[in-house]
C-alpha cells in the first residue's frame, strides 16, 4: 500500500517534471524566435563604396537569421565619436557590433574594452600591429592588393617602369590598411625603379577638397582606396591631371566608372560583398554558439580591367556594387 | 521437475510477494489507457502533420501561380512594347525621314512603362545604333554585335529572345551607375533612308520588376524559398544568387530546369526538399519553389510540443483516475484482507462487510465459518478436557485402595482359615483382573477381555460378598472379537452389587448380556435389585457431581462419556429402571472388530470428530 503510494507520487512527478520541460521547450522556442541584433558602424555608411558590403551583410543577415542594423555616419569620425556610437547602439538592444575601427591605438584599446562585453568584430585593423591585436578582423589581403597593383602596372609596361615617376594618393596616412597597401605597391615598384614622386593623403572630394590637379606631374597616379581612386578618376575625366594614368584600388560603381570610360588603367577591387557576409557570418555565429570565438578571415581581391569589365564573373561584382 | 524449477524461477523474478490487487488494477488500467491514448495521440499527429504539409504545399502552389501569372502578365507586355515599337513606330517610319516622329512615338512608348523598363533601342545590321529611349549618349564602342542578346536575335530571327540579366553596356547617362537588365531582343525589318535592312529591336526590361516581384514572395526566413532560371538552368533570380556565384551555397537549377510543372522530391546537398516547379510561358524561364523538409517539420512542431504536453497532461490525470478507480475497486477487498489479516494475527477483530455484493458475500462466509472455527475449537478443548478427565478417574478405579484392601482381606482371611484353594483362586482373579486394566497402558481391548476383566471382578466380589447374589454371564461369543472401551463393564457391575443386589440375601441376580443389534453392539447388565424411580433414572447420566455412596467412584457418566468421546454421540448407556423390579444398563457401542489398526484409530480419535462412526465404515469394509 505504502509502495503503491511511494510509485503512484514517483509517476506523477514524473510527468509532471516531463510537461514541464516540454512547457519551457516551447517556451524557450518562442523566446529563441527573438532575432540577435548586429549594429554595424562604418564611416559615410551611406556611401555607395559600401554597396557590395552592406549587401553582403544583408545576405549573411538573412541567412543566419539575425537583424542587422547599418548606423548612419559621417565621413570623418573620431575615436571618442565611435566610443559613444557603439555604446548607444548597446543601448539600443544591439547584441554585437562589426566596427570600422578609427586608426589609432586609443581605439583599439576602446575596443578592446567593449568586446569584454559584446563580440566586436572589425572590418579593417585599427594599428598595424594586427599581432598583438586579440580583435577578429575580416579583410583583404591588403599588402598583397598593394602588389598585384604593382605587378598589373609593370605588365602594361611590358615590365619596365624605370625612370618612371608615380604620386601616390591616400585617404588617410594612418590608417593600417593604406599603409600596408602603400608598403606592398612600393616594394615592387621601387625595386624596378620607379619614383615615387609624392604620396599624398587627404579629401579630395567634397567642400574642403585637395586639388589633384596641383600637385607635380607624373607619369603615374596610383590611388590607393576608393574615395582616392574616384577622385583621381574624375580628375582624369576633367583633363587635371596633365596625362597621368591612373591605377587603384577601389570598391565602387564609380571606380568601375572611370575604369569603363577609360580615366583608369587598371583597378583592383577588394571582394567587399565577403567582408559583408563573412563578417556578418562570423558575428552571428558566435552569438548562436557561446563557445565559439570568431576568427580572422581573409577575402580575396580581382582585377578589373575595362576589356573584361563584362564577363560574367565581373558582372557579379558589378552587381554586388549596383545594390 | 522443470515445471517446478521454472514455477519457482518465476515466483523469484516476479519477487517473493505478489503484487497488491490495487497495483495490478493501476497498472492494468494506466498502461491500456496510456497505450491507447499515446496511438491517438500518435496517428492524429501523424494525420495534422501529413494535412499541414500538404496545406503548405498547395499553399505555395497556389502562391507560385499567382506570382507566375504576374511574371507572365509583365513579360507579355514587355513583348507588346516590342510588338508596339516594331509594328507601330519602325514599320510604320523611315528611320532616317522622320527621325522626331520616331522618337516622340517611342517616347510615348518609354513614358507608359517606364517604371518597368530601363530603354527601347533600335541597332541596324552593323550594331549602329538607329534611335534610342530614354535618350543618351552612347558609349564609345559598345560593340552590340558581340553582346549575347544581338547574337542571339540574328541567331533565330523568327523569335523573340528574352536573355538573362546582365549589365547594360550601352549608354553612359552620366550617374556612374550601372543597370542590371534583361533584354528582350528580336529582328526587325526597319527603313533606312528608303533602304530596307535588318535591324535588333532590344527592350531592356528592369531587372528590379522582377527582382521586387519575386522578393515579395521570398518573404519566409525559414529555408523555404522561389527563384526562376531560363530553361538551362541559368538562374534568373535566387535570394542567394551573389552567395551561390560566390560558392557559399548551391542550387539545384540545372535540375529543375528539366523538370515539368508538379511537386518533386529531391535531395541536394544532403538536405530533402520538396521541389515545386512551375513554367513561364513562352519565356520556357521556371518559376521553383523550395520547401526543404526541415521547414515542413519546423511549421509542425509547435504542435509536436502542443501534443506531447496534452499527452504528459492526460497521462497525469489518467493516473490520478485510475488510481481513484482502483481504490474504490480494491478497497473493500483490503479491508476484508486486512481483517482477516488482524484474525489470522490472533486479534478478534469483525470481519469487513462493505463494497460489492461479491465481496460482502465473501465477508459474511468467511465471518461465518470463523464463528464455527471458533465453536469447534471451542468443543475440542472440551472434549478433550473431558477424555482426559474421564481416563484420569478411570485410571483411578483400576488402583482402588478401598477395593484392593477389600480383596487382600478376603484373601487374609481365607488364608488364616486355611482355604488355601479359594485364597489361589482369589489371587488368580485379583491378578487377571489387573492384568487387564493394565492391558499395556490401552484404551481400547477387545470384548472378550473385557468380559474376562468383569468375571475376575465378580468373582472377586462373590467371594467377597460371600454369594449373596449369582451372576449370569450370557453374551455371544460372536462379539469376543469386537472393541470395546477398557473397563465400562467394572463400574455397572459394581453399582448393580452396591445398589441393586447388596442386601437381597441369595435372592438377587446380576446378568450380563450381549448381543449384535444393526451393526451396533450391546452389552448390558441387569439387576433385579430394588429399582429407581424414573426421576432417578433421569439423573443417572446427566448429573456427573452426583456423590457416590459406595464404589470406586466411577459413575455411570464417566462410562457414557468415555463411550461417546470414542465412538460418537449417538452410542452409550441406555438405563431402564423400574423400582422393586431391577435395573438395566445397556451399553451400546458400534461393532468394530478388534484389529491393531482399528485399536489404534481409535484411541488416536481420528474419527473422533465425525458424526459418522468409522466402525461403521470399517465394519462394512471387512465385510
Amino acid at each position: 500500500m505504502k509502495n503503491d503510494r511511494k510509485m503512484f507520487i514517483l509517476i506523477e512527478t514524473i510527468l509532471a517534471v516531463l510537461a514541464l520541460i516540454v512547457a519551457s521547450l516551447m517556451m524557450w522556442d518562442k523566446l529563441r524566435s527573438d532575432q540577435d541584433k548586429i549594429s554595424v558602424i562604418v564611416r559615410n555608411s551611406d556611401d555607395t563604396q559600401w554597396s557590395a558590403f552592406k549587401y553582403g551583410l544583408r545576405m549573411a543577415a538573412e541567412d543566419h537569421g539575425v537583424e542587422m542594423f547599418v548606423v548612419s555616419t559621417s565621413a570623418t569620425m573620431t575615436a571618442e565619436e565611435e566610443e559613444q556610437m557603439i555604446e548607444s547602439e548597446i543601448d539600443n538592444g544591439a547584441d554585437a557590433v562589426i566596427v570600422q575601427p578609427v586608426p589609432g591605438e586609443e581605439s583599439e584599446e576602446m575596443l578592446e574594452k567593449f568586446r569584454n562585453r559584446i563580440p566586436v568584430m572589425l572590418v579593417e585593423c585599427a594599428t598595424a600591429e594586427t599581432e598583438f591585436s586579440g580583435l577578429p578582423v575580416v579583410e583583404p589581403d591588403n599588402h598583397e592588393m598593394g602588389a598585384t597593383l604593382a605587378e598589373e602596372l609593370l605588365e602594361d609596361y611590358n615590365g619596365n617602369i624605370k625612370g618612371k615617376t608615380l604620386g601616390i594618393l591616400s585617404e588617410t596616412t594612418d590608417s593600417p590598411k593604406v599603409l600596408e597597401r602603400e608598403h606592398g605597391f612600393r616594394n615592387i615598384a621601387e625595386a624596378e625603379g620607379a619614383e615615387v614622386v609624392w604620396a599624398v593623403a587627404g579629401n579630395f572630394s567634397g567642400e574642403t577638397e585637395t586639388p589633384i590637379g596641383m600637385l607635380p606631374q607624373v607619369d603615374l597616379v596610383v590611388a590607393l582606396d576608393d574615395a582616392s581612386l574616384t577622385a583621381a578618376g574624375a580628375s582624369v575625366a576633367e583633363n587635371d591631371l596633365r596625362g597621368a594614368l591612373v591605377y587603384g584600388i577601389g570598391h565602387s560603381t564609380e571606380a568601375v566608372y572611370y575604369l569603363d570610360t577609360g580615366a583608369a588603367e587598371c583597378i583592383v577591387v577588394p571582394d567587399e560583398f565577403n567582408i559583408g557576409y563573412q563578417s556578418l557570418t562570423e558575428t552571428a555565429e558566435s552569438l548562436e554558439n557561446f563557445f565559439r570565438g570568431m576568427e580572422d578571415r581573409t577575402v580575396s581581391h580581382t582585377v578589373l580591367r575595362k576589356e573584361e569589365l563584362f564577363t560574367k564573373e565581373n558582372q557579379e561584382i558589378l552587381f554586388t556594387m549596383s545594390q | 521437475m522443470w515445471r517446478v524449477k521454472s514455477k519457482y524461477f518465476f515466483v523469484n523474478l516476479k519477487g517473493l510477494q505478489p503484487k497488491s490487487i490495487q497495483s495490478t488494477i493501476m497498472k492494468a488500467f494506466s498502461v491500456i489507457s496510456i497505450s491507447i491514448m499515446l496511438v491517438l495521440g500518435i496517428v492524429l499527429y501523424m494525420r495534422f502533420s501529413t494535412m499541414s504539409r500538404e496545406e503548405t504545399v498547395q499553399s505555395t502552389r497556389k502562391l507560385m501561380e499567382q506570382t507566375g501569372e504576374n511574371l507572365e502578365d509583365y513579360l507579355v507586355s514587355m513583348r507588346q512594347i516590342s510588338d508596339a515599337a516594331y509594328y507601330n513606330v519602325i514599320k510604320e517610319n523611315d528611320l532616317s525621314a522622320r527621325d522626331q516622329d520616331i522618337q516622340a512615338r517611342m517616347n510615348l512608348l518609354y513614358e507608359a512603362n517606364r517604371d518597368n523598363l530601363q530603354s527601347i533601342a533600335i541597332y541596324d545590321s552593323r550594331g549602329s545604333l538607329m534611335a534610342a529611349e530614354p535618350v543618351a549618349a552612347q558609349k564609345e564602342d559598345p560593340d552590340v554585335t558581340e553582346q549575347d542578346w544581338y547574337k542571339q536575335a540574328m541567331e533565330e530571327m523568327e523569335n523573340m529572345h528574352f536573355s538573362t540579366p546582365h549589365i547594360q553596356n550601352l549608354f553612359d547617362d552620366g550617374t556612374l551607375r550601372y543597370y542590371w537588365v534583361i533584354s528582350l531582343s528580336r529582328v526587325v525589318e526597319l527603313t533606312d533612308d528608303g533602304v530596307s535592312q535588318l535591324g535588333v529591336l532590344l527592350v531592356d526590361m528592369d531587372y528590379s520588376a522582377i527582382s521586387r516581384m519575386m522578393n515579395q514572395i521570398n518573404t519566409a526566413n525559414n529555408g523555404q524559398h522561389y527563384y526562376l532560371c531560363d530553361s538551362n538552368g541559368e538562374i534568373i533570380y535566387h535570394p542567394r544568387q551573389v552567395q551561390i556565384s560566390d560558392g557559399i551555397g548551391g542550387e539545384n537549377s540545372k535540375t529543375a530546369a528539366k523538370y515539368k510543372d508538379g511537386v518533386y522530391d529531391e535531395t541536394f546537398e544532403g538536405e530533402q526538399r520538396k521541389v515545386i516547379v512551375n513554367t513561364i510561358s513562352y519565356t520556357g524561364w521556371k518559376l521553383v519553389g523550395v520547401i526543404p523538409y526541415d521547414t515542413l517539420a519546423a511549421g509542425t512542431i509547435d504542435i509536436r510540443y502542443f501534443s506531447i504536453l496534452i499527452i504528459l497532461l492526460m497521462a497525469m490525470m489518467l493516473v490520478v483516475i485510475n488510481r481513484v478507480i482502483s481504490l474504490r475497486i480494491s478497497s473493500p477487498i483490503l479491508k476484508l484482507n486486512a481483517s482477516v489479516k488482524e484474525y489470522e494475527a490472533g486479534k478478534k477483530p469483525e470481519i469487513y462487510i462493505g463494497g460489492s455484493s461479491e465481496i460482502r458475500h465473501l465477508g459474511h462466509s468467511i465471518q461465518k465459518s470463523y464463528e464455527q472455527i471458533d465453536t469447534l475449537m471451542k468443543k475440542i478443548v472440551l472434549e478433550q478436557n473431558e477424555r482426559r478427565k474421564s481416563e484420569f478417574e478411570a485410571l483411578q478405579s483400576q488402583i482402588n485402595p478401598h477395593f484392593l484392601y477389600n480383596a487382600l482381606e478376603s484373601i487374609v482371611w481365607m488364608v488364616e482359615g486355611e482355604r488355601n484353594d479359594e485364597a489361589a483362586f482369589m489371587i488368580t482373579q485379583l491378578a487377571k483382573l489387573f492384568r487387564i486394566s493394565l492391558s499395556k497402558g490401552r484404551t481400547v481391548i477387545s470384548i472378550k477381555d473385557e468380559l474376562q476383566h468383569a468375571q475376575s471382578y465378580m468373582n472377586i466380589q462373590k467371594i467377597r460378598y460371600k454369594n449373596t447374589f449369582s451372576i449370569v454371564f450370557d453374551v455371544d461369543p460372536n462379539l469376543y472379537s469386537y472393541c470395546t472401551v477398557k473397563l465400562i463393564l467394572q463400574p455397572l457391575l459394581e453399582n448393580a452389587i452396591n445398589y441393586g443386589v447388596e442386601g437381597m440375601d441369595g435372592s438377587g441376580e446380576i446378568r450380563v448380556t450381549g448381543r449384535e443389534e444393526g451393526g451396533s453392539v450391546i452389552l448390558a447388565v441387569s439387576d433385579n435389585g430394588i429399582g429407581m424411580s424414573e426421576e432417578e433414572v433421569s439423573l443417572v447420566l446427566t448429573d456427573s457431581n452426583r456423590i457416590h455412596k459406595r464404589g470406586s467412584g466411577v459413575g455411570l457418566v464417566n462410562v457414557n462419556n468415555r463411550i461417546r468421546i470414542l465412538f460418537g454421540k449417538e452410542y452409550g448407556l441406555k438405563v431402564e429402571s423400574e423400582p422393586d423390579e431391577g435395573t438395566t444398563v445397556s451399553i451400546h457401542m458400534p461393532a468394530v472388530p478388534y484389529t491393531e489398526e482399528n485399536r489404534k484409530r481409535l484411541e488416536e480419535g481420528t474419527a473422533f470428530y465425525r458424526d459418522e462412526m468409522p466402525g461403521r465404515e470399517m465394519r462394512e469394509k471387512q465385510r
